[in-house]
């Protein structure tokens, strides 16, 4: 491959690059979401249960 | 209100995005002709001009919809402008990056002062660098607000950024519009124009996920609020 | 007949501009740190660029104007001061001040600090860093800082009302400032270099001052179309 073939390579190699690393990005940002969901619904379940001990209501 | 397929819309977006990118990477490489003075070292500017001009096109939408939120307050309106903000940044980085690459193959050196497109760039890099600073130094209204005029004066910075590069530049070297310009073959032209259509595409996607990524972070933290409140 | 009232804008503004000039004239703390701060920028300057003895004339704009730019970050960082030292800030903010008047009164008070430095920045520079005279493009020069001023002063007003709030108001003010100043720095450095730097050119020095009045008008129509919107209320 001539040199100058190379950079556009490169080039277009940086922009694939680029999309990439936001896909990365976006699975970090569904994984902490996932995290939060599977929190939330852990607390909601738990919520639900009628045999949970529950914390004496704070007296007024 | 949210519409019952936000989904569809993005796999749309999506797949016309992806189909126009197929199509403008084999058009740039087997369809469109080799630059008679550049060589094969031209065909980066197809992707290279489309994502800026993206990149400006990020920045117009942000301050078309900074002027909406001044006038109606609405949140949404902020976030389309924030989220417009980065796509343009990332854009901007790609534009300088790959600016570099073609001077480097231009004319040997990383970096050169003389092109006005490059040193604009990084210059709308730091503009907008500064968007993201002064929206972490205020919170809630006052940070919609004072992003919302940022977004206005720094996209008034970009053309005189840009001119007073071009007019410096115009005293040491008569301004010539280089192959780059509109003299341009229609083979090209047409190849141009794809890149540049699939460029936007991908502008359009991109913000569909970041606002539905949004979305759901906002239901989640009301869920959370609901059942920290009942517990 | 009844003589016609001087509208209550102009009388505003005047007001809170002498104020802000009176109040500096009695104590001179900005003015004289600004000055202080230009010719310790020059001497950075020339011992980074000129220790080898080297003839900076063809730089001797670049150098005022990078003088004076960085200046002016300290000016408009200062330009809010007066309230907030007397604690006046809350104050006139809900005085019922039309805020166009109140920007327009912190643009003035910029436009003032800057030509005090520029009266001292000016022949300084001529003295540091031109080798020949520059005696006859003194008034080419003066033009060149009256227009760049109006561009600096009216952006550093704006930016200056952005930053009031903010917690590290020192450091967000030059990220902010900066980047949409550098336009000014081409032109006026561009100007000055024209007519002082060697060269006498007058149609490039045409050329820059044309986009600094460009550059004055646009930041003023953005300050004026966004100015409601930069207070609270």
């Amino acid at each position: 491959m001539s040199t100058g073939a190379q950079y556009v390579v490169a080039a277009y190699g940086v922009i694939l690059f680029g999309l990439l690393m936001y896909v990365v990005v976006l699975g970090l940002r569904t994984a902490r979401l996932a995290r939060e969901a599977e929190l939330l619904a852990r607390l909601a379940e738990r919520e639900g249960d009628p045999d949970r001990p529950r914390e004496p209501a704070a007296t007024p | 209100m949210t519409e019952a397929r936000p989904g569809r819309r993005l796999a749309v977006t999506g797949a016309a995005t992806a189909a126009l990118t197929a199509l403008a990477v084999y058009g740039v490489f087997f369809v469109a002709p080799e630059d008679a003075d550049q060589g094969i070292i031209q065909k980066i500017f197809y992707f290279h001009v489309a994502i800026a001009i993206g990149s400006l096109l990020a920045f117009a939408v942000a301050c078309v919809y900074g002027i909406r939120y001044l006038r109606s307050r609405d949140e949404r309106h902020d976030e389309i402008s924030a989220t417009s903000v980065g796509i343009g940044i990332g854009f901007a980085v790609l534009v300088v990056i790959t600016g570099s690459i073609w001077a480097k193959a231009s004319w040997g050196t990383w970096w050169v002062w003389t092109d006005p497109r490059l040193v604009t760039f990084l210059v709308v890099l730091l503009l907008y660098a500064a968007y993201f600073v002064l929206r972490s130094s205020a919170e809630g209204e006052r940070r919609m607000r004072y992003s919302a005029i940022y977004s206005i004066a720094a996209f008034a910075s970009v053309p005189l950024s840009f001119y007073s590069v071009r007019v410096a530049r115009s005293f040491v070297h008569p301004v010539v519009l280089t192959s780059s310009g509109a003299n341009m073959p229609n083979t090209m032209l047409v190849w141009f124009a794809v890149s540049q259509l699939a460029v936007i595409g991908a502008f359009l996607t991109i913000m569909q996920v970041e606002l539905l990524q949004r979305r759901a972070d906002k239901a989640l933290r009301r869920i959370k609020l609901r059942l920290e409140a009942a517990a | 007949m009844i003589a016609a009232a001087r509208p209550a804008w102009t009388r505003q503004l005047r007001a809170l501009l002498l104020k802000d000039l009176r109040l500096e004239l009695r104590t001179r703390d900005t003015a004289v740190a600004m000055v202080l701060f230009a010719v310790l920028a020059m001497l950075i300057f020339q011992f980074a660029f000129g220790n080898r003895g080297d003839d900076l004339t063809p730089y001797a704009g670049g150098i005022l104007w990078a003088t004076l730019s960085l200046t002016a970050v300290l000016g408009v960082g200062r330009s809010w001061v007066p309230e907030r030292e007397q604690g006046v800030l809350d104050g006139i903010l809900a005085a019922p001040v039309p805020r166009l008047v109140l920007m327009a009164s912190k643009a003035g008070a910029i436009y003032a600090y800057l030509l005090a430095v520029e009266v001292v920045a000016v022949p300084l520079v001529a003295l540091f860093f031109v080798r020949g005279s520059v005696a006859g493009d003194l008034g080419l020069i003066a033009l060149t800082c009256l227009l760049a001023n109006l561009g600096i002063a009216v952006l550093g007003s704006l930016y200056a009302c952005l930053a009031l709030f903010a917690r590290a108001r020192e450091l967000l003010l030059p990220v902010l400032f900066l980047p949409s100043l550098l336009p000014v720095v081409i032109a006026a450095a561009g100007a000055v270099n024209a007519v002082a730097g060697g060269t006498n050119d007058l149609s490039e020095y045409r050329g820059y001052s044309l986009f600094l009045a460009v550059y004055a008008v646009i930041f003023g129509l953005v300050a004026y179309a966004t100015y409601d919107h930069v207070f609270d209320d």
